[in-house]
Formats: C-alpha cells, sequence, structure tokens
C-alpha cells in the first residue's frame, strides 16, 4: 500500500488536467464569439438562420425577411461586374430582352427565366429556354422554391440567390 | 493560435489523461507504477495526431474543439474499459483504431458532403434494411429482449441502429431543405397554433412509423426515442414550427403509454424504473438489480470518487456481477463511482461541449442541408447520451444504447467516428469565406 499516495495523486491529477482543459476550450470558444466569431467575414454569410424560415410566420409580403432583402448576387456573367447584386423586389424576370435583369449572354433566350414571390418564397421557373437554366447545377424542371445560397446559372452567367 | 494549432494542443491533456488513467488502474490492481502507462499515452497520442494532421490537410477551417473532445470522451472509455476488463478493452483499442480509420475515409471520400443528398433514397432503405435486419432468425441476436445487433458467428457482431441514425439524419436533412417551404406555406392558424394541411404530415407520420418500427419489431425503447427526438429536432429547425414537436410528442407518449403497458418487457422496464428498490423486482431476473446497484455505485463514489480501480464490481467468490454490463449500460455508474461527482460533471460537460460545437457549426453553415445535418446529428448524439444517462441516474427508464465514445462497442465507436467527420466537413464547408 506504499503507492496509495500516488494513487489518490493521479485521482486528482486527472480531475484537475480535465477540468482545466475544459476551462480552456470553453474560454476559447468564448473569446471567438466575442471576436464575432471573425472566421466568415464576408457579405455572403448567412443570416443567423441559414433555414431561414422565421420569416414565412410573419404574413405576407412583409419586408422582415431577417432584415436583408432578397436579391441576387452576380458570380461572374459577361457584362455584369462580379460582386454586384440586383434586388428582386416582388419577383424579377431575367433575360436577353426588355427585362428587369438582363443578360448579356449568346445563350440565354430573350425572356429566359422568372422569379416570383408566393408569400415569404422565392420560386424560380425556366420559361420555355433554348439552354435551360440551371438551379445548383442541376437543370431546372418546373417552378423551384429558392434557399438562401442557392446558384443559378443561365448560360455562362451565375448568380446566387441570397435572402 | 491558429484553429489547427489549437486543436493539436487540445490533443496533449488527453493523451495525459490516458497516462494518468492507466497509472492509475496499475497501481490499483498491481501495485506498480509501470512506465506501460506513459507507453499507452504516447501511442494514444500518436493516434490523435494522425488524426490531426489528416484533418489539417484536408479540413483546415474546421471547428478545432471538436477532435479534441472526442478524443477525451475515447481516452475516458479506453481507461475505464480496461479496469473493468483488460481484454475488452484490447477489442476497444482495436476498434478505436479501426473508427479513426472510418473517420478518415469519411473525410476522404465524401469531401463534397452535399453528395449524399443525390443518393437520399438509397441511404434511407439501406438504413431501414439495416435496421430490422436482427429480427432475422440466424444472424440477429437480442439481450434483455430487445433485438439489438447482428452475429455473424465467428466473424463479428453488428449493431445497425448506430449506423441507421446517421443516414435517416442524412435522409431527412436532405428531404426537408427540399420540401420544407411545403410544410410552411399554406398552414392555418387554429387557438393560435399553426396547423399545416394534413398531407403534410407525411414526414412526421414516417419519423413516427420508424419510431414505432422500432419499438414494435425491436422492443429498442432506447433507439426508439433517440431516432424520434433527432427527427424532430430536424424537423423543427427546419419548419420552426412548435405545432410538428407538440403533435409529435403527443403521438409519441401514446405510442410509449400503450407499448409501456401492453408489451410485457417494456412494462418490465417500467417498473423497475418507478420501484428499483422494491425487494421483489430487486430479486427477480431481469428486476430492478441493475439499476438499484448502479445508484448504490454512484452513492459510493462521493464528490471526488473512490479512485481508479476502487469500484467493487465482483464481490470475491460470487458467481456473477455486483453491477450487470459494467463496459456498456452502466459504464456511467462506474465513472461515477470512481472519480464521484466532479468525475461525471466533466464527462457530461464534454459532451455538452461537443454538442455545442455541433449546434453552432448548425447555425455557420450556409446551405440549408449543411444546417440540418449539423443539427440533426448533434441531436441524435445528444439524446443517446441523454437516453443512457438518463437511464442510469433513473431520470428515465433504463434502456440500452452506448455511451457515445465512451462504453465499450465497436459498431458504436466506429459510427460515432463518422458522425464526427461528417460534423467537421460541415464546418470546414461552414467557416470557409466565401470566393
Amino acid at each position: 500500500m506504499t503507492l496509495q499516495p500516488v494513487s489518490v495523486g493521479l485521482k486528482f491529477g486527472f480531475l484537475i488536467v480535465l477540468y482545466l482543459f475544459l476551462m480552456w476550450v470553453a474560454w476559447s470558444a468564448l473569446r471567438d464569439l466575442r471576436r464575432g466569431s471573425g472566421v466568415v467575414q464576408s457579405d455572403r454569410a448567412p443570416s443567423p438562420d441559414a433555414t431561414g424560415m422565421y420569416s414565412a410566420e410573419s404574413g405576407f409580403g412583409d419586408a422582415e425577411l431577417d432584415g436583408l432583402d432578397p436579391r441576387l448576387l452576380v458570380e461572374h456573367a459577361p457584362g455584369h461586374e462580379p460582386g454586384m447584386a440586383y434586388e428582386l423586389g416582388n419577383g424579377a424576370m431575367l433575360g436577353r430582352g426588355d427585362v428587369e435583369i438582363k443578360l448579356d449572354d449568346p445563350f440565354a433566350s430573350s425572356q429566359h427565366a422568372r422569379i416570383f414571390r408566393e408569400g415569404p418564397v422565392f420560386v424560380i421557373e425556366d420559361l420555355g429556354s433554348t439552354n435551360g437554366t440551371y438551379l445548383n447545377d442541376e437543370p431546372l424542371n418546373g417552378p423551384q422554391p429558392l434557399h438562401p445560397g442557392d446558384r443559378i446559372r443561365i448560360g455562362d452567367s451565375e448568380f446566387s440567390f441570397l435572402q | 493560435m491558429s484553429a489547427r494549432n489549437r486543436e493539436l494542443v487540445g490533443l496533449i491533456p488527453a493523451s495525459l489523461l490516458v497516462t494518468a488513467g492507466f497509472a492509475g488502474v496499475f497501481i490499483q490492481r498491481s501495485n506498480v507504477l509501470s512506465n506501460v502507462s506513459l507507453t499507452y499515452g504516447a501511442i494514444f497520442l500518436g493516434l490523435c495526431v494522425a488524426g490531426h494532421i489528416l484533418i489539417r490537410m484536408t479540413l483546415p477551417r474546421a471547428d478545432p474543439y471538436m477532435f479534441p473532445l472526442v478524443a477525451l470522451l475515447a481516452s475516458f472509455g479506453l481507461v475505464m474499459v480496461y479496469r473493468i476488463d483488460s481484454t475488452l478493452a484490447r477489442q476497444q483499442a482495436q476498434w478505436f483504431v479501426l473508427g479513426l480509420i472510418l473517420f478518415a475515409a469519411t473525410i476522404i471520400l465524401f469531401r463534397d458532403y452535399r453528395r449524399l443528398e443525390r443518393y437520399r433514397y438509397t441511404i434511407v432503405l439501406v438504413s431501414l434494411g439495416l435496421m430490422v435486419l436482427p429480427r432475422f432468425p440466424g444472424i440477429g441476436y437480442s439481450a434483455n429482449g430487445a433485438y439489438l445487433g447482428i452475429r455473424i458467428p465467428g466473424l463479428f457482431v453488428f449493431q445497425p441502429a448506430e449506423f441507421a441514425k446517421i443516414g435517416l439524419v442524412i435522409f431527412l436533412a436532405s428531404y426537408l431543405s427540399d420540401t420544407r417551404q411545403v410544410l410552411v406555406v399554406g398552414a392555418r392558424r387554429f387557438l393560435g397554433v399553426t396547423i399545416p394541411p394534413i398531407k403534410h404530415f407525411g414526414p412526421v407520420v414516417m419519423i413516427w412509423g420508424v419510431a414505432m418500427l422500432i419499438l414494435i419489431l425491436l422492443h429498442d425503447v432506447g433507439s426508439s426515442l433517440m431516432f424520434y427526438g433527432g427527427l424532430l429536432a430536424v424537423l423543427y429547425v427546419a419548419t420552426s414550427r412548435i405545432s410538428f414537436v407538440v403533435v409529435g410528442m403527443v403521438a409519441f407518449a401514446l405510442g410509449a403509454w400503450y407499448l409501456g403497458t401492453h408489451i410485457s418487457h417494456i412494462h418490465a422496464r417500467v417498473e423497475d424504473w418507478l420501484h428499483p428498490f422494491d425487494p421483489r423486482l430487486y430479486a427477480s431476473p431481469l428486476g430492478s438489480y441493475q439499476i438499484a446497484n448502479g445508484i448504490f455505485a454512484q452513492a459510493a463514489g462521493g464528490l471526488f470518487g473512490q479512485g481508479f480501480g476502487q469500484s467493487t464490481l465482483v464481490f470475491p467468490g460470487a458467481k456473477c456481477c455486483l453491477i450487470p454490463n459494467p463496459g456498456t449500460d452502466m459504464i456511467y455508474a462506474i465513472i461515477t463511482d470512481e472519480l464521484g461527482l466532479f468525475g461525471a460533471a466533466a464527462v457530461l460537460i464534454t459532451y455538452l461541449m461537443f454538442v455545442a460545437r455541433g449546434f453552432k457549426t448548425a447555425v455557420m453553415a450556409r446551405d440549408s442541408f449543411s444546417t440540418l445535418l449539423a443539427s440533426g446529428l448533434s441531436a441524435m448524439f445528444a439524446l443517446q447520451v441523454f437516453v443512457i444517462v438518463g437511464g442510469v441516474t433513473r431520470v428515465i427508464p433504463l434502456t440500452g444504447v452506448t455511451l457515445p465514445f465512451i462504453s465499450y462497442g465497436g459498431s458504436s465507436l466506429v459510427a460515432n467516428f463518422v458522425l464526427l467527420a461528417l460534423l467537421l466537413l460541415t464546418s470546414d464547408r461552414a467557416r470557409r469565406p466565401a470566393q
């Protein structure tokens, strides 16, 4: 029984190391939080709720969508500056012709696709274009709801939907 | 300090704990202060550093605390399982290595984990298929009336529910990220509660069906509760409708009440839970013996515990164990016995922090699939801890699920490493700055 003190020491040592470690994790996590989680620093950072469904309860048509207006961000598109954004309001048409969002893209039809609002949800629909519309690299068949961060591609033009 | 260096530093305490724990057990067992414990600590550190290097190379922005927290839990597991049975510990160490290999494989194969969305129906079918396998004669086996796993004699024993929980979360996250709008639009309000149209209760009914299937076919209350709660959490995050949760809870309560009163093995569990110290139940086979002795063991731990290896698991000369299933179901009671309230609280805090990191990942994620996946996996993990710790501490009836990363059990350890890999993948993507 000569090693009894060592055994007790080990037990308390174990507990002390354990708690120091947990305090370290909690402390560093807290510091991250204070710095505003400094990792994601861009205007594409998500609204706090990436599922963004709180707005659905607040009735229709009012602009309480997390304080951010729904908009289309230009990723890259001929004739557009990457990073600029189109506000969507209650909907918009995309195409080469006389529409809200003009595409300077040889692969776009004159009235290519439209985005419209159904209550709190924005929906995208292809208007029978020649070369199709791609939502997150999948060809669009029929109307599809848009989620924040979705990528819309028409020909060589690519946008992302933000809300 | 950069995130990855913080992760590396965080692995040191876990390895120290392995060394200290093994040294403590050695002293208790043979009264020697052996340097083998240092070797074990070094091997453990080596394995963790290997995992860390992989993360450093492939997921540079992943959450830096998740991996050290898991290493801490695993170090607890290895020490406690070794203290209970050294043969089991050798197997547990092998499972730990296999878990790390699968962890690496998941990270490398599913670098773009959103590919999983494409296989969602395959994933859910395989998961459900795996889950009913234990019911087939010949390969299935049961423990205490619940059909828990499949056994291929001489090869391996496998608990499919551990993997199915990940598959079902992937399916539901992917399904709801497409259809959650539909569930909310067109809802009516009645007495202040939003009630979606009947047809949109489909996912709730499906989840409820899965939970009841587990209960009726497999008689496994623990997994059933874990699945149901986890999937309901995904549904709540997807729709932010409390009505789904309320309806779901009521449906579950009704189902649980019916089964608790009509299926004898579940009814017995409830009786054991309510009256563990009733001498009649205590003495009966499959009675409250386990639960009551677990509580005695936890009480004996006091504030700081009795020390490593000091818990009495077997009476000298007795035929069977004082606490049945010490390495799996009751491991939390043994930890409380040997490290006391402080040790047990530290385990719970570690779980809490891990789950908090998981939910933080969910909040930071930029697409709805990632959000739902991270919150679903975290919720499932948290509920698994709740079900078993709650059972051992007599908050809910005791049912056999494993304590993640700590309990002895190959499937559990390996499956939870896959879960960790998915959470790290999600968090790396969430923290990546936009191009």
